[in-house]
């Protein structure tokens, strides 16, 4: 699913995010990305995203080089992908329903078909009776269970999240990690960055260690 | 038809979110179209005005009271001549100017009956070809006359209309200066209110680029909401300026019959007040789209 070929990241001249970074991911993985501040998670996590390129090696995605894909390739390829950050990023103007009908909106999905595939996801998540809800009125764990719902609604292969609990308290954690797990179950790559051992401990899974940009274990 | 639904739908809502700022752009955008078409307004009907007078120029002939008869035969020669200028002639005795003037000033007849001798000179009414009303041919007449025997004064109008075609051309070019420079403002105005509107959803930006939206989804209700603006703006311009036209045209300073009819101001053609909405949406549509692609 994921293949990373001596990917290296850099920001400014000097200072490298990833180094020379080597690993495969399978599909229907779930992968823990850990590893302290600054270790250089989110970057790679942005590259998966595609919103940032590598500077050396190449990164493939489903048989696809990320470097080397058009406007409209990328657009595509972005469609396929869930994401979930931690700060939620959800529309403050716009009820939890809208949210997440938001997204096939904007992809030209007709209303039909986005309405049901709306309910599901959100009936999935646990929060069809909060739907006429705006997203300030919910809890940080509700919020961000929209915002995988809003991830799920295209059916992507791989979801990525970033920190997807830094601001929930354990017992929510560890409720959001079922979610993924959830999603994995079908068949759906998921790679989480966090720095929450304990929280890895918990769910025990393949976990990526990175320290300064280059994997310090991968087990 | 979808996406364009779409992008109509974010237009105008993102217009009446941001109603103060855009009521701003589309001031702006009626403010310049404003003064742009009014000159164009204003040098339009001076045009058609001296296109009126050139049609009805004349040359005024004015004989002395003692003139002899050879000598006005010969003033009658000299336009008989000059007949590739000359369209037609017409003698006007004294008798036949007081004549003229007391109908044409009924009011003024009495007075004209009092005085003790017919104070009105004899004259030569000329008609001028309309092929020679824009070249010198008719000053170059105009002066010979002056220098024959028995003429007192002669009276040829081009100058004055030159003036006034001048004051035209001056009106142009000055919508045009201005106009531009008011349009160029009004491109910034929509830019910097379009990329308010932008800043004000750039979450939801983001999260439409990381989805994979096509850039018309993205970008298109920016540039829809620019031309919009640039549309309204327009119309109001035009609005504000028919009603312009109105006023003037229901005062009652008419100057001497015929001469301006205040009454006959014309608006501007229907295809300039097209060109004038089509260019108000281009100015709204270049200024959403300078927005929509700047912060990327
Ligand atoms: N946009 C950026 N511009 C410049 N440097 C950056 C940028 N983003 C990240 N970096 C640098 O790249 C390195 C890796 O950052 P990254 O955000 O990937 O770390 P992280 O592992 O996600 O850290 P954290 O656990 O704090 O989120 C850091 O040294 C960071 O300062
Ligand atoms: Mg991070």
């Amino acid at each position: 699913m994921i293949d990373a070929q001596n990917v290296s990241k850099l920001y400014n001249r000097s200072v490298y995010a990833l180094r020379d970074l080597t690993l495969k991911i399978e599909k229907g993985d779930f992968v823990f990305l850990t590893g302290p501040s600054g270790a250089g998670k989110s970057t790679f996590l942005r590259l998966l995203l595609r919103e940032e390129t590598p500077n050396k090696g190449a990164l493939r995605v489903a048989g696809r080089d990320l470097s080397r894909l058009t406007t409209r390739q990328v657009q595509a390829y972005r469609r396929g992908v869930g994401f979930v950050f931690q700060d939620f990023k959800l529309i403050p103007r716009m009820t939890v329903l809208e949210n997440i009908a938001f997204v096939p909106k904007v992809l030209g999905a007709g209303s039909v078909p986005m309405r049901r595939r709306t309910f599901q996801v959100l009936k999935w998540v646990g929060l069809q009776h909060r739907m006429n809800a705006f997203p300030l009125e919910l809890s940080g764990g509700e919020q961000q269970r929209v915002a995988i719902a809003r991830a799920l609604i295209n059916d992507p292969v791989l979801v990525l999240a970033d920190e997807p609990t830094g601001n929930l308290d354990p017992d929510l954690s560890l409720e959001i990690m079922n979610l993924f797990r959830e999603i994995n179950a079908r068949g759906t790559t998921v790679v989480v960055a966090t720095h929450d051992r304990e929280l890895i401990r918990q769910v025990g899974r393949h976990t990526i260690t990175l320290a300064h940009g280059r994997i310090v274990e991968n087990e | 038809m979808r996406a364009f639904r779409y992008c109509v739908d974010e237009a105008t809502a993102s217009l009446w979110r941001g109603r103060g700022a855009s009521l701003l752009a589309i001031l702006t955008i009626a403010i310049a179209l404003f003064v742009l078409s009014g000159f164009l307004v204003v040098s339009s009907n001076l045009e058609r005005l001296i296109a009126r007078w050139n049609d009805a120029a004349e040359l005024s002939v004015y004989l002395a009271d003692d003139i002899s008869q050879e000598q006005r035969i010969s003033v009658d020669q000299v336009l008989a001549r000059n007949d590739a200028v000359v369209a037609a002639r017409e003698y006007l005795s004294k008798a036949d100017a007081l004549r003229r003037f007391k109908r044409d000033f009924p009011d003024l007849a009495t007075t004209a009956d009092g005085l003790a001798s017919n104070p009105f000179p004899a004259s030569f009414e000329v008609r001028l070809r309309a092929a020679h009303s824009a070249d010198d041919a008719p000053a170059k007449l105009a002066a010979q006359l002056r220098q024959t025997a028995g003429v007192v004064d002669v009276r040829y109008d081009r100058q004055w209309i030159e003036r006034l075609s001048s004051v035209a051309d001056l009106c142009r070019l000055m919508g045009y200066v201005l106009g531009g420079i008011l349009v160029a403002a009004a491109v910034v105005t929509v830019t910097s209110v379009v990329r308010l509107a932008l800043y004000g959803r750039k979450d939801e930006i983001k999260i439409m680029e990381l989805v994979g939206a096509p850039i018309g989804y993205i970008r298109g209700p920016f540039v829809l909401e620019g031309t919009l603006q640039g549309g309204l703006g327009a119309g109001l311009a035009l609005a504000a300026l028919w009603s312009a036209v109105l006023v003037v045209r229901s005062r009652e300073y008419q100057v001497v019959d015929g001469l301006a009819d205040f009454s006959a101001t014309a608006f501007l053609a229907p295809s300039l007040a097209a060109l004038v909405v089509t260019g108000g949406m281009l100015v709204g549509c270049v200024g959403g789209f300078i927005a929509a692609r700047t912060p990327r």
